[in-house]
């Protein structure tokens, strides 16, 4: 193994980043995937309705979902690139 | 001692160059289209649209041709976030989802949607919990990622076992892909069509590597993307009169509901999902398309959901891909957007096969037996359809119309009346998308064999680096030609047999690895064999034992391996010593954002004291 082991001192900065960022991503996942889920159980009920002449529940399915997951990306990426600017913000300081 | 960064600027006439390679296909397109106009004849006009560009993506290859390991392996980790998405989002689809996920929804309609919702939420998942760490890490392979993570050389070479299955399955699936298309359009057989597309991934993958794997498969992302969109574009303007596919599609719905109740389709109950999925060969259309759960009940939808999902989110593919950005943050932004693409290819898909299926339906509703459209009988001599009025009412009812799934895709552009140039196109994007999956799962497969087998087992390391990879690359290839001349290999299952091969044994490993401080070396064997153990038995004996029948089928066995994996993986960990000082200083710098890759700095250092120590030996002498 040619790999090294780095020297990490800045404990209490990199402790409350890694929890933050544990936080933001099982809160973002658990959101996407409950609002699938949900969806998939409520698309009889869904399909009631209709939305540009697609039955609500298979347009959820076959592209709500898709842009509501996109969207999450990119909203995931602004939060994640906050938080390790505030790490690296830390650091310098440090 | 602080080491420099390394300078890992992207080309700054990639637009350019990719902007020429598109302007070109296009150019391509509006010719051939005017020869057909003046009467060039159809094998003439297949030909030049399949083989000029087969042409441009070797030639891409070669000016990316490289023989710096880091290029090699890594493209120079200076790939530009949307270059790196086009190839990310060829790699989760591929030709599979071009042409048997499209199949796919013709026949189930709304219970197929499950795996273009996994394939989307399994980019999202790995955007969120495994590339930006995969990326500070920066190995050149994944079993090497986990090798390092746990200072074990057995954790390394277990991963690279377990990195067999998905990926060779994968590899067959999408070589199989390619050699249908091209044995459907060009002047060769099946076999030799294997045969010749196995050596032309295999000459991009050696050529120049990774580098070569990205930039022809940007490429064939682009003639993908193109052909894709023109074809079925086109084909919603003439159903539609509005040419946005993914929007219009819905003005369909009563058409073809009212094609399916005259060629005698009838709402199904939902059934096991083992047999639900259609298979290759030619069958009938049994499920109206919008009735919901008809096939898959609600919990067979989810699980499959699941599988596909995870397994994508840890496919060694595309997580391999994580290296090639030249920071975490712009693989971050890789992976959004290679989800972007996916989900605009998953929204476009049913699309597609709406349109086919009310063509297709309306089409023989109004036709007497007597008299098929010809484009029906052009579809039956490419053995993509088979129909017969079996019981000779004079008409053709669902049931007596064998489709293959494979050839919905293809026979599209040919259902809808368009030019025998668009048909053509439709065929070269859907081979476009399987050559730069191809290339990818097979470049990940032999980069493995070589970097995490040949060279932790030969201590000596007899061959040099390149020339390893370059021999398992030709290696891999010729298996894969000869397995699949010798097997007949299902796309679609051996597609989701390896999503749910990564899903049971990668997806909890690297979630343990990466996420868990506690997690041990013992514990992620454990969880892989656990993982494995399952998958294995439902693979050998699940059908044989008539599992498959009670529901306990291949995505809810990758689930219940996943699950039994992590649990694995975690009692195991706390049952054992506690991870090594070095293991957890390693775990910590990967996680943190800022500061090298460390596996670049790793390399540097020990190049440095190298050098420096054959300098101290010649001032000795």
């Amino acid at each position: 193994m040619t790999t090294e082991v780095p020297v990490v001192d800045d404990y209490p900065a990199r402790d409350r980043h890694q929890i933050q960022t544990l936080i933001l991503a099982a809160v973002i996942l658990v959101t996407v995937l409950s609002t699938v889920i949900l969806t998939v159980v409520s698309a009889l009920w869904f399909n009631r309705f209709g939305f540009l002449h697609f039955p609500i529940g298979f347009y959820l399915l076959s592209q709500g979902l898709l842009v509501f997951i996109v969207a999450m990306a990119f909203w995931f990426i602004r939060l994640q690139e906050r938080l390790d600017l505030a790490r690296s913000e830390s650091e310098g300081l440090g | 001692m602080s080491v420099p960064s390394r300078l890992r600027t992207p080309n700054p006439h990639l637009g350019a160059y990719y902007g020429i390679v598109t302007s070109a296909f296009v150019s391509l397109i509006v010719l051939l289209a005017m020869f057909e106009q003046l009467g060039w004849s159809r094998p003439v006009l297949a030909q030049t649209m399949m083989i000029v560009p087969l042409a441009l993506y070797l030639l891409v290859a070669a000016g990316s041709r490289t023989r710096e390991p880091a290029d090699f392996f890594a493209s120079g980790r200076r790939v530009p976030p949307v270059y790196n998405g086009f190839v990310l989002a060829a790699v989760a689809i591929g030709g599979v989802g071009f042409l048997a996920y499209t199949g796919a929804v013709f026949f189930l309609g709304f219970d197929a949607l499950a795996i273009g919702l996994g394939w989307t939420f399994g980019m999202f998942a790995a955007g969120v919990l495994f590339t930006p760490y995969l990326r500070k890490a920066g190995s050149y392979t994944l079993p090497s990622f986990l090798g390092h993570r746990f200072r074990s050389r057995s954790v390394r070479i277990a991963a690279s076992v377990m990195q067999l299955p998905p990926t060779a399955l994968l590899l067959a699936a999408e070589i199989k892909i390619a050699a249908l298309i091209a044995s459907l359009f060009l002047p060769v057989s099946f076999s030799f069509g294997v045969v010749l597309v196995a050596a032309l991934i295999a000459t991009i993958a050696i050529l120049g590597g990774m580098r070569a794997v990205t930039w022809a498969g940007s490429a064939e992302f682009l003639v993908g993307a193109v052909g894709l969109v023109v074809v079925v574009t086109t084909v919603s303007v003439l159903l539609t009169n509005l040419p946005a596919p993914q929007l219009t599609y819905g003005e369909t719905f009563s058409a073809l509901h009212n094609a399916e109740i005259t060629a005698g389709l009838t709402p199904v109950q939902p059934g096991d999902l083992a047999t639900a999925l259609p298979g290759a060969a030619p069958l009938p259309t049994v499920k109206p398309f919008l009735q919901p759960f008809g096939i898959l009940a609600p919990m067979d939808f989810v699980a499959l959901f699941l599988c596909i999902a995870f397994g994508t989110a840890a496919l060694p593919s595309l997580l391999v891909r994580s290296g090639v950005t030249s920071s975490i943050a712009d693989q971050r932004r890789s992976t959004a957007w290679g989800l972007v693409f996916v989900a605009l290819f998953a929204m476009t898909a049913p699309a597609m096969a709406a349109f086919a299926k009310l063509i297709i339906f309306r089409d023989i509703a109004l036709s007497p037996a007597s008299s098929l459209p010809a484009w029906l009988v052009e579809l039956s001599d490419k053995h993509l359809l088979q129909v017969a009025d079996v019981n000779g009412d004079g008409a053709i009812s669902a049931a007596e119309l064998l489709i293959a799934r494979d050839g919905i895709t293809l026979a599209l552009p040919a259902a809808a009346g368009l030019p025998y140039v668009l048909i053509v196109l439709m065929a070269t994007a859907a081979l476009a998308i399987a050559l730069a999956a191809s290339a990818s799962h097979l470049f990940t497969l032999a980069a493995s064999l070589a970097e995490d087998l040949y060279r932790v087992i030969d201590r000596n390391q007899a061959l040099p680096r390149l020339v390893a990879a370059w021999a398992a690359i030709a290696a891999t290839a010729l298996a894969a030609a000869v397995f699949l001349v010798i097997a007949d290999v299902d796309p679609l299952m051996a597609a989701l047999m390896a999503f749910a091969f990564a899903a049971a044994t990668f997806f909890p490993a690297l979630l343990l690895a990466i996420w868990w401080r506690r997690c041990t070396k013992w514990g992620v064997t454990a969880a892989f064999a656990t993982g494995f153990a399952v998958m294995l038995f439902d693979a050998l004996f699940g059908a044989a034992l008539g599992i498959g029948k009670a529901g306990f089928t291949t995505s809810l066995a990758s689930l219940i391996g996943a699950i039994l994996a992590l649990a694995a993986g975690i009692a195991v960990s706390l049952y054992l010593p506690k991870p090594s000082q070095a293991e957890d200083l390693y775990r910590e710098e990967m996680r943190d954002p800022g500061g090298e890759t460390i596996y670049d700095r790793a390399q540097l250092r020990a190049a440095a004291a190298a050098a420096a120590s054959a300098a101290a030996a010649e001032h000795e002498l």
